[in-house]
């Protein structure tokens, strides 16, 4: 039974993790901080995913969500400008 | 600072309520933690040789695949259509910029000159060499989809990562100039659908001008029809239908997540311009 409590244990490190990743991206009024945020967060539960036996989801979350989200949202950046305020 | 204190305190409550609710039952029951019947069903009949003797096997090592290209294969269907609607949508708002843009790149700058925008030599240096990486994984994940966690999607978001690097490290009017235009990958997202659409008909056409049963969707022989697509490509299991529809749909996802890259990569003072010559009427 350890081995369920120990991917329990990760699964929870990881919820949390992406918790505090959100937090800072919501807060942070440098645009393109609040996106390496976001991509922490998502490498998070790119984590949770993997632990949850969900390796297609996996595959696909990390290109997108770690790959493509972040880039075309620097695309973004680039024209609306740096900071928020 | 306070804000924010209140702001991640009200956070962690919202998410401990939402999971205590759900533990308690809530949110309807929870799922049971033993496998459930269908999964068994799925589970037995994914690669069973000896089912498959009796037209009960999708003969699929892998079973996510099978399941979303075979058991329910019809949805995946509709799925793929819905993305390319949205995409076709997308690329009619835009035509009109799109064309004189695609005029005015195909006679500006030459190819050298291209290549000077961009980020630092190291960079693209260092990004050549990862494209060839990112490509050798989106490939494989499609090619092995059959055998291996992946697929067409997953492959095609893989590979997608290569267009917008590539418009990140050099440049747009690189991509351009390699070859990535708009009607190419227009070209090329059809192709694929095309492709999903004749591996879906194939087994009802041939069977339909050999005179047996046949089904719309079918992979392997069943239910009363004798005929099904190969299970081996030289000395690995390819599924049947499921290579066929893992490479179409990595090339119709490929082709258009870089339409979606070109669109929004687009200049926006061209754009503005082409909009308000439309709006003078000429």
């Amino acid at each position: 039974m350890l081995a369920a409590e120990l991917v329990f244990g990760m699964l929870a490190a990881a919820a949390l993790a992406s918790v505090i990743a959100t937090v800072l991206a919501v807060e942070s009024r440098d645009l393109l901080k609040a996106v390496v945020f976001s991509a922490l967060q998502s490498v998070a539960y790119t984590l949770m995913y993997f632990l949850l036996m969900a390796p297609d989801i996996v595959l696909v979350y990390a290109a997108v969500a770690v790959g493509i989200y972040p880039l075309i949202l620097i695309l973004l950046i680039k024209k609306v400008g740096r900071y928020e305020g | 600072m306070l804000r924010s204190i209140a702001f991640a305190i009200t956070l962690v409550v919202f998410i401990v309520l939402l999971a205590y609710a759900t533990a308690v039952g809530a949110l309807g029951p929870l799922p049971p933690p033993h496998l459930r019947r269908l999964a068994v069903c799925v589970l037995n009949t994914t690669y069973n040789p000896a089912l498959l003797r009796l037209g009960f096997s999708a003969d699929a090592p892998e079973g996510v695949t099978a399941v979303v290209w075979d058991y329910r294969g019809l949805d995946t269907v509709f799925e793929t259509v819905v993305l390319y609607g949205a995409i076709i949508g997308t690329l009619a708002l835009y035509r009109q910029v799109l064309k004189s843009e695609e005029r005015r790149e195909s006679h500006s700058s030459e190819r050298a000159e291209a290549l000077r925008g961009g980020l630092s030599t190291v960079v693209k240096v260092a990004t050549a060499v990862i494209v060839i990486a990112i490509g050798a994984v989106g490939a494989a994940t499609g090619l092995h989809g059959q055998l291996t966690p992946g697929g067409g999607f997953q492959a095609g978001s893989i590979l997608a990562v290569i267009p917008v690097v590539l418009l990140v490290v050099f440049s747009r009017d690189f991509l351009i100039r390699s070859g990535v235009r708009y009607a190419r990958m227009v070209l090329l997202r059809n192709v694929g659908l095309i492709g999903i659409g004749l591996t879906a008909l194939g087994l009802a056409v041939v069977a339909t001008l050999i005179g047996v049963r046949g089904f719309v969707l079918q992979n392997q022989p069943h239910d009363g029809s004798p005929i099904g697509y190969p299970k081996w490509v030289l000395d690995v299991p390819s599924g049947g239908s499921l290579l066929f529809f893992n490479v179409f749909e990595m090339l119709a996802v490929v082709a258009g997540f870089t339409i979606v890259f070109l669109v929004l990569s687009l200049r926006e003072d061209a754009a503005r311009e082409e909009i308000r010559g439309e709006e003078r009427g000429c």
